[in-house]
């Protein structure tokens, strides 16, 4: 026979003891999660996700297929500037009112041919424009539409040396401290048909808020692959040479070189 | 004493409780991720002010306030969403730091621990699904039409209107219907709806983000099958606390379970003397191991009609066996 009064009290101090449980609990995991953060063995552990996302999304992408394209209904009202502030310098908004007469992109490192552009000698080049969904680290999308030049054709230009892997974008804007924003992608990213040197935006000269004059779109990637205010190309065997080595300007604080998830 | 049977095999115990740490984390580090962009739209783009969910913090001439608006109506919720209260003073965040991983705000490790488990629960879950699919298991809590017709007697057992239960085997319907759900529609739908917010995933496969109307629709489906997680953990453990806690640890801890008889049978017994029905044998004896009515009533003749579920019966402990039912068994 169960007395109903001593179950309740049992029920009570169960949960009374339950609430505290999990009151120590949740400020312990909290500093438990915090410290595992900062172990760089653990990191290193959490990091291998990466790589697997990269083996695995390579493997489950036809080489050359597209991403989904848009129609012009779609063109978001609103694309949010994310990022450094655009370098408004005195010759970066002077050049910017000579229609970047004075700009050059300066394409280098491990190439046979290396060479600069003039923008209008880019806009003369075979050009691509695509409705493409934009995909911020931040979780937001917007819809836009892009022209410009198939990196693949300045690729096959500038023919690369074999020892050549990655192509690093170097850009003229910076952070508070100072720091140039720079992306690195393979040159399987680079030779899709797909990822442009885009200088224009909705039909219009590429606004200075959205990376004028160049910036790239690499549409199998997050935004923060999307380098603004490009400058300079380079071809490298490596990026680990560069700055903090991991990359790009997000990189090296913590974010994945594969931005593909 | 009621003797004790080997319940969960160890590949299940072990998948259990990877899957266990791995969804707290998931949903700690999912918020975390959530808490950069705290809105939720429908469609493939973010447009402002069009946001399903939102969770801000206004500053109102220096009072922060927090605020969560959900299709278009608005609350104060500082304090917990939006706002935190904190030794510093208030800090604007729209889950608070005990919940995300890491606890301070850093979308960059957030996404992180949120990749490498996500690897971890797909895999794991998908070991515990083959081997248990392979061996038979997953066919016991596979929820039937079968099933479907016994819901309602469940639901009023439960509510203790109904005196018997209606469960057969070793999951009543109810139970049924839950696992069955987390498996066939909560998994894989996280999984895609979580995968259709990759741009690479998305351009190899345009059907994901389509299938849930988007990818920033694709982006609310992920949060709300996350507190879909949410809720069958708490009707879980809820379960797992009021139903003989010790007996439900140790069976996923060890393996071994004893086996209960419903505490309804003891009043049963006493109406089942006045009217003996053979019939109704089947559906009271839970487990079909014997107990229950007809094993209170016919000592001298055990239940044999019962049909036997699949399972790994320590022989000196089988329960049909009554005669070493206070044996342990062995380690």
């Amino acid at each position: 026979m169960k007395n109903p009064r001593l179950d309740l009290s049992r029920r009570k101090l169960l949960f009374g003891a339950l609430q505290s449980a999990g009151l120590i609990l949740l400020s312990g995991c909290e500093k438990m999660f915090n410290s595992l953060q900062e172990n760089k063995k653990f990191l290193s552990l959490l990091d291998s996700a990466e790589d697997l996302n990269l083996r695995v999304q390579r493997f489950l992408t036809p080489r050359n297929k597209l991403a989904q394209e848009f129609s012009p209904q779609d063109i978001s009202r609103y694309f949010k500037a994310n990022g450094n502030p655009p370098p408004i310098t005195m010759d970066y908004l002077a050049d910017a009112a000579r229609q970047w007469s004075e700009w050059r992109l300066k394409v280098s490192g491990l190439v046979t041919k290396p060479v600069q552009f003039s923008l209008s000698e880019l806009k003369s080049m075979p050009s691509r424009t695509q409705i493409t969904r934009h995909d911020c680290v931040e979780g937001w999308s917007a819809i836009a539409k892009w022209k410009g030049v198939p990196l693949a054709g300045i690729v096959q230009r500038v023919q690369p040396s074999s020892k050549a892997n990655y192509v690093v974008l170097h850009c003229m804007d910076t952070d508070d401290q100072g720091t140039n924003y720079y992306e690195s992608i393979d040159l399987i990213d680079a030779s899709h048909p797909q990822t442009i040197l885009a200088y224009e935006m909705n039909d219009r000269p590429l606004p200075i808020e959205h990376g004028a004059p160049l910036r790239l779109r690499v549409e199998n990637q997050l935004g923060y692959k999307h380098a603004k205010y490009i400058q300079a190309i380079e071809f490298v065997a490596d990026y680990k040479n560069i700055r903090q080595g991991k990359g790009g300007y997000w990189e090296d604080q913590g974010y994945e070189w594969f931005a593909g998830i | 004493m009621q003797p004790l049977v080997y319940r969960h095999n160890r590949v299940t115990r072990l998948t259990h409780w990877i899957n266990a740490i791995a969804l707290v984390i998931l949903f700690m580090s999912g918020l975390q991720i959530f808490n950069a962009f705290p809105h939720l739209h429908w469609g493939s783009k973010a447009e402002p002010r069009e946001a399903l969910f939102s969770v801000a913090a206004i500053d109102e001439d220096g009072d922060v306030r927090g605020y969560t608006e959900l299709l278009g109506h608005r609350m104060d919720t500082t304090g917990v969403l939006g706002v935190q209260f904190t030794e510093s003073g208030p800090l604007a965040r729209a889950f608070p730091s005990w919940i995300t991983i890491p606890g301070y705000f850093w979308l960059a490790g957030g996404r992180r621990w949120h990749f490498f488990f996500g690897w971890l629960f797909a895999l794991n879950g998908l070991l515990y699904f083959v081997y248990n699919l392979l061996n038979g298991h997953v066919r016991k809590f596979l929820f039937t039409f079968h099933d479907a017709a016994k819901v309602p007697a469940m639901i009023l057992y439960y509510l203790h209107v109904r005196r018997e239960s209606p469960q057969e085997g070793e999951y009543n319907p109810l139970q049924k219907l839950a696992y069955t759900s987390v498996f066939v529609i909560l998994t894989p739908l996280v999984l895609l709806s979580g995968m259709a917010m990759s741009p690479q995933l998305d351009m190899a496969f345009h059907w994901m983000p389509a299938m849930f109307g988007g990818r920033q629709a694709a982006r609310t489906v992920h949060f709300l099958l996350a507190f879909g997680f949410v809720s069958f953990t708490f009707g879980h453990v809820f379960m797992v606390l009021t139903t003989g806690v010790f007996n439900n640890m140790r069976s996923m801890v060890t393996g071994w379970y004893k086996e209960k008889v419903p505490t309804h049978v003891e009043i049963v017994s006493e109406t089942a003397t006045m009217s003996p029905s053979p019939a109704r044998v089947p559906t009271l004896a839970l487990e079909g191991e014997g107990k229950g009515e007809g094993a209170q009533q016919a000592d001298a003749k055990p239940n044999d009609q019962t049909p036997v579920p699949e399972r790994k019966v320590d022989s000196e402990s089988n329960p049909k066996d009554e005669g070493h039912a206070d044996e342990k068994p062995k380690a």
